[in-house]
């Protein structure tokens, strides 16, 4: 259930980009799409259990299956940093390309630009 | 001789990032310091080729970062730093700022984490590193015009690496681990997804309609680079998951042919010189993928090839091929591209012919006649180089003087290059070259050059560009579950 949600919001984000018209809506689709890697990543996480994965104390024994696993949530952070800078270099890009399409419709720029 | 030692490694990966952000703080001797790096990784890469063993590098554990260095990525290493100096020294007199030079020596360095990744996790955040120092590099000029083809890049490649994401954590969940080897336990769905995002980031087959535009639209060097080394990187992702993985070789060489035959189609009907190149980019990569196993050798002469033609293609008068041919170019620099252009239509004494024998000698015999077409198409499309007006009365512009010594190091190497494979030179491969290349000549002098055929370009809209990957992920996911549920039944 939660994983169909999830690759739903990935869809979503997909057909956002395919089917929007505008540059800045077709940015904000691309990010709900990495919203929903994002979210996988965290679902994959939570398959052995929710506690964070700290012993309180060293005696404690680790028993498998309540922790969750560290490492996707360590490699999505990563993920997260690297797309959020790719996303605001993709708006100071717009915003230059707004000087000479105020409309910022794909259809009109593509038109002007490709032969 | 120094010894190739994990610290060797670790910090010669590192080098070009400290130095490329170095290069903003010393403005004054940013050339300087960008030439140094270059040294450093030709350097590195002779010793990879020295070195008797691989060197496998493990931080942590099996789900830490996972690094291989062998003569394999040898060859890629050493193109990126052979082309990388290639364009310093091209762009040496140029009035371009330290900027440039950071975002060269960043993506230079970028490109070398690149090459020694043996897990994706490292792998995507090189590639993503390498998206971000290309789109600089494209939007140099700071042109709306480029800005938007900047812009364009970065959407479908972002796009492509987030499905990748999506398959790494798919193999995560099979394997507890990130190595290229889990592919061969995760499920089909996983190999469709993280081919996509290689596919499309190393510019192969339909998912490839990206880069030519693209690399039309960027400055002179910087399409050099973007074509000799950048999409190279990504290919070599495929070539080592083709090498640890035997399930997905199939589809790696299926892939290869493909993208061989649909590149040329373009490249042969194109009029345009630096598309032209582009889309001869697209099909090269094929002849790359289509035998993983000897993968290096072709990478190191295509890249070499593809930085000096484009670099040779930015100092012709004009880009059109039709008023090319009304008016003659100079001869120095018409026998530059002559060089080139012989080289990877694969005749004889130049690197080209070796990795050519060397990569049909590693055919399946079923990708063998297509490969062939392709190679015949390469040599159409290189005919229009090698048959434009020439006279020695023309004097050549002002900037082929800064050609001269980028063209002494990619044709040089070529020369030298054709050492690696010495067996190539016998009686039979010689005649096959040869035969190979006066097809493709009389063809381009018999047909081709009189029609004139405009192939449509609806499908590079971004739409359709992000559209055509959704339909490549059914196809590899069908094409992989064909390939491994038999396997898996047996089993």
């Amino acid at each position: 259930m939660l994983e169909a949600c999830v690759f739903f919001t990935v869809l979503c984000g997909f057909f956002g980009l395919i089917f929007k018209k505008n540059l800045v809506m077709k940015i904000i689709a691309m990010d709900v799409m990495s919203t929903g890697t994002i979210a996988y990543y965290v679902a994959a996480a939570a398959r052995g259990g929710l506690m964070v994965p700290i012993a309180e104390n060293p005696e404690a024994s680790l028993t498998a299956g309540s922790y969750a696993d560290p490492v996707p949530q360590s490699i999505v952070l990563t993920a997260i940093v690297i797309g959020f800078s790719i996303q605001s270099l993709m708006l100071v890009g717009v915003m230059k390309l707004a000087k000479d399409n105020p409309t910022l419709e794909v259809e009109a720029i593509e038109r002007s630009y490709l032969p | 001789m120094i010894e190739l030692t994990p610290a060797l490694t670790i910090t010669w990966v590192a080098i070009p990032f400290f130095i490329g952000f170095s290069i903003s703080l010393l403005p004054q001797l940013d050339r300087l310091l960008a030439f140094v790096v270059t040294l450093v990784s030709i350097a590195y890469a002779g010793l990879l080729f020295v070195a008797q063993s691989p060197q496998q590098l493990e931080l942590i554990d099996n789900f830490g970062v996972t690094l291989i260095a062998d003569s394999l990525s040898g060859f890629f290493i050493l193109t990126n730093g052979l082309v990388t100096l290639a364009i310093l020294l091209y762009c040496w007199r140029s009035d371009k700022t330290a900027f440039f030079y950071t975002q060269l020596i960043l993506l230079h360095g970028s490109v070398n984490a690149a090459f020694l990744c043996a897990d994706f996790v490292s792998l995507y955040v090189a590639l993503e590193v390498i998206s971000i120092a290309s789109f600089l590099l494209v939007t140099y000029s700071r042109s709306a015009r480029s800005i938007w083809f900047g812009l364009r890049y970065l959407f479908i490649s972002n796009t492509a690496m987030l499905f990748y994401l999506v398959g790494v954590a798919l193999v995560y969940k099979a394997t507890d681990s990130f190595r290229f080897e889990g592919l061969s336990v995760a499920p089909p769905e996983a190999i469709a997804l993280i081919f996509l995002g290689l596919l499309v980031k190393g510019g192969i087959f339909v998912s490839g309609l990206w880069l030519p535009q693209t690399h039309t639209e960027a400055d002179t060097p910087v399409s050099a680079m973007l074509s000799g080394v950048v999409v190279k990187v990504a290919i070599l992702g495929l070539v080592r998951c083709a090498l640890v993985v035997p399930e997905v070789e199939p589809i790696v060489r299926m892939m290869g042919v493909a993208t061989a035959l649909f590149g040329v189609g373009y490249a042969v009907f194109e009029k345009d010189s630096k598309r032209m190149l582009a889309f001869h980019t697209v099909s090269q990569l094929g002849f790359v993928l289509a035998a993983p196993p000897v993968a290096g050798f072709y990478a190191l002469t295509h890249g070499l090839v593809k930085a000096a033609l484009f670099l040779v293609a930015g100092s012709l008068p004009s880009r059109n091929f039709k008023e090319l041919n009304q008016q003659p170019i100079a001869r120095s620099l018409w026998l530059m591209g002559v060089i080139a252009a012989f080289s990877i239509s694969g005749l004889p004494l130049l690197a080209g012919f070796g990795a050519k024998t060397l990569t049909v000698k590693a055919l399946l015999p079923w990708q063998a006649i297509a490969m062939n077409i392709a190679a015949v198409g390469t040599a159409i499309s290189f005919a229009k180089f090698i048959f434009l007006p020439q006279s020695g009365a023309v004097t050549a512009p002002e900037k082929v003087k800064n050609l001269w010594p980028s063209m002494v190091i990619l044709l040089g190497g070529l020369f030298i290059a054709n050492g690696f494979y010495p067996e190539a030179y016998s009686l039979e491969n010689i005649a096959k070259a040869l035969i190979t290349i006066v097809i493709g000549w009389a063809l381009y002098l018999a047909v081709i050059k009189k029609i004139s055929l405009k192939l449509p370009r609806m499908f590079e809209r971004l739409e359709h560009l992000i559209g055509v990957m959704s339909l490549t992920a059914v196809g590899l996911f069908l094409l992989a579950i064909l390939l491994t549920v038999p396997e898996g039944a047996g089993g």
